[in-house]
């Protein structure tokens, strides 16, 4: 580790400007995540335009701060609410809930908010001494090994779309489809542009991001907007007690770092990270049958991994550049936008942007225990805010974040047909991280598969000649194969279970 | 029920056969190997057309199979707000070069919250359009500096 850029870090994170963007990210995204149905990538979706204009420095630090901010929010309304923001909070529903219907909301909501602070500190310093070594590595790869842990990235992200990965696989090609619009950068040739001029610059992902995180997210939530409104659970007191602490510190100790690796992982994420820690400590809990009935352990495991994944997950996306999840693809399109390009040379030439953001998200952390313990009254209160007006203000200001891209209303239509289009994707369960990795990172895949051929005059071995790039072929590999393989396993299993049932 | 939900995948049949022919009409390049900017979109859009006929069929074997999803996307008035949205955005495209940002977006987000709040609660419709159009005019244009029309 630098150390002298470390300590520039800090002191620019400790800037009052940089303070007040972590509050204020954190607040925001704690916000956004707490209403149902909303989660990190649309929070980071629709305040994207908040971060025009200003300092990339700083905007790095609103954005990682609301999307932490909207991993504690997430479980706001899982608790209260048992409606979960999104796929990481559903675990904070399943002890969360069963304690706020015991009256035990503010216990619940006080050790969600420890748990997801200390899981946080523990993957803030993993990131530390990860950090360095991973984007020195990173700088070793060619445009081979580049493509291949792209393929990486999206196989795994496509595989983890457990139960679909036909839909996952359409979901990824349309991304990386949709990437070839535009003007071929090493030829000049124009592709699938139709004649229309606005296109030839390709397809600026941010709409697209826009248009199916926030107007396809609105839109999908008609479905229910009718639907009578679920109760909230009174609060109460915020704090747990000492024997509440007792049960919870080791499922949380053990939780963070279990969340931090699978954070790091390329398409895993909170979801994950929640949903094993929470089943690990079931198994080897003392008292498993108390999982579900509001087991305290059950609600701290969980939302200590999926905040240390959150971290985690920003791993990849700063030192090689590549979004290992839906949240961070939204993050990395908006850092391009404001000229930041993530990847293993952000440390070698703006390490002060790095280390900043990384000592931030201590400072951010630490903000957001004392946001969701001391403002949970007055945060909480925003769930009774109808949705019937928050939908419409959701879509403005995806309309006017839309407009800031290119200050061309012709993005309207654009951000209307991928919002219909995505609340599609939603209505017929297809995955919406594969789109979106697959359309940002597509144009680069691209074009280090054809440097990399080039530089081989055409030949696929140049995908096979290092062990990196080797060892990266056999993750792949294993990603695409081993759904396939554990569900033949488990077919297996049951029809030697029915035969042996059978007289 | 049965006709919306073959209509996705034949949608995405569309995308995938419109894909593969345009991207054979991509033109060749005059710089390096003629058929590079070819490659990429054949394959994908290939791929993406065995992976849409095999999700087809895969609906198709579904078909008698009940979705709450799609029961809800025709039920009710859903159908409704997602076509009256989609189309109060059309006319704020139209509108907000024309007008200026601050009429269009008190009578885009009036509209859409007269049509999804509903007329009875017209009270908190317009305080909210007022307030939350100035307010983004405010914090947008004179706050973050974003040019607005």
């Amino acid at each position: 580790m630098d150390i002298n850029s470390f300590i520039n870090g800090f002191m620019t994170s400790l800037e009052p400007i940089n303070i007040m963007w972590v509050i204020i990210g954190g607040i925001l995204g704690t916000v956004v995540g707490m209403l149902p149905g909303l989660g990190p990538a649309t929070a980071v979706a629709v305040l994207i335009p908040v971060t025009f204009g200003m300092e990339p420095v700083s905007a790095i630090i609103l954005m990682a701060a609301i999307y932490y901010g909207a991993m504690y929010g997430g479980s706001r309304s899982s608790i209260l609410l048992n409606t979960p923001g999104d796929g990481s909070a559903i675990a904070a529903t399943f002890d969360g809930y069963p304690m706020a219907r015991k009256g035990q909301a503010g216990q619940a909501l006080a050790i969600s908010a420890v748990a997801s602070f200390i899981g946080g500190i523990m993957a803030v310093i993993g990131f530390i001494f990860l950090a360095m070594p991973l984007a020195d590595f990173a700088l070793k790869f060619g445009p081979a090994e580049y493509f291949l842990l792209m393929l990486l990235t999206l196989s795994a992200i496509v595989s983890l779309s457990l139960g679909r990965m036909v839909k996952g696989f359409i979901a990824m090609l349309l991304g990386l489809l949709l990437s070839t619009v535009g003007i071929d950068t090493q030829t000049g040739v124009y592709r699938f542009t139709m004649g229309v001029p606005h296109l030839s610059d390709g397809i600026d992902f941010l709409i697209v991001i826009i248009g199916v995180y926030a107007i396809g997210e609105v839109l999908y939530n008609f479905l229910t907007i009718d639907h009578e409104k679920k109760e909230k659970k009174e609060v109460g007191k915020i704090w747990f007690t000492k024997e509440q602490w007792k049960r919870s510190k080791w499922p949380i100790l053990r939780s963070g770092p279990l969340g931090f690796i699978i954070g790091v992982l390329p398409g895993a994420g909170g979801s994950i990270a929640s949903m094993i820690s929470y089943s690990t400590e079931k198994q080897i809990s003392k008292k498993p049958e108390e999982f579900g009935e509001g087991a305290v352990e059950g609600l701290a495991a969980p939302e200590s991994a999926n905040n240390a994944a959150s971290v985690g997950a920003m791993i990849p996306l700063l030192t090689m550049g590549i979004p290992g999840s839906g949240t961070t693809a939204v993050m990395l399109g908006a850092l391009i936008m404001l000229g930041l390009r993530p990847g293993p040379l952000l440390f070698e030439n703006q390490p002060e942007i790095a280390w900043t953001l990384i000592n931030s998200m201590f400072l951010g952390n630490i903000a957001l225990v004392i946001v969701n313990i001391l403002l949970v009254g007055l945060l909480i209160k925003i769930l009774d805010t109808p949705a019937k007006v928050l939908y419409p203000i959701i879509v403005l200001l995806a309309f006017i974040g839309t407009y800031t891209l290119s200050y061309n209303v012709i993005d309207f239509f654009l951000l209307l047909i991928f919002g219909v289009f995505g609340l599609f994707m939603k209505v017929f369960d297809f995955p919406i991280a594969p789109l979106v990795l697959a359309l940002i990172v597509g144009a680069d895949m691209e074009q280090n598969f054809r440097k990399a051929l080039l530089s081989s005059n055409g030949s696929l071995d140049i995908f096979v000649s290092t062990p990196v790039s080797i060892g990266l072929v056999i993750l792949t590999l294993i990603s695409l194969f081993y759904p396939l393989v554990i569900k033949a396993f488990k077919k297996k299993k049951s029809n030697n279970l029915d035969q042996s049932s059978t007289p | 029920m049965k006709a919306i939900k073959l209509a996705f995948p034949i949608v995405l049949l569309i995308i995938s056969g419109i894909f593969l022919i345009a991207s054979f009409n991509v033109p060749k390049a005059n710089l390096g190997n003629p058929n590079g900017p070819l490659y990429f979109p054949i394959g994908l859009s290939a791929l993406m057309l065995i992976f849409c006929i095999g999700y087809f069929f895969q609906e198709l074997k579904n078909l008698q199979k009940e979705d709450d999803y799609i029961r809800l996307l025709i039920a009710g008035r859903t159908p409704k707000l997602i076509i009256v949205t989609v189309l109060l955005g059309i006319g704020y495209a139209f509108i907000f070069e024309q007008t200026g940002f601050l009429i269009a977006t008190i009578l885009f987000l009036g509209a859409l919250l007269f049509f999804i709040n509903g007329v009875k609660k017209w009270k908190a419709n317009i305080i909210v359009s007022l307030c939350f159009s100035f307010i983004t005019w405010y914090a947008f244009s004179q706050l973050l500096g974003v040019s607005l029309p």
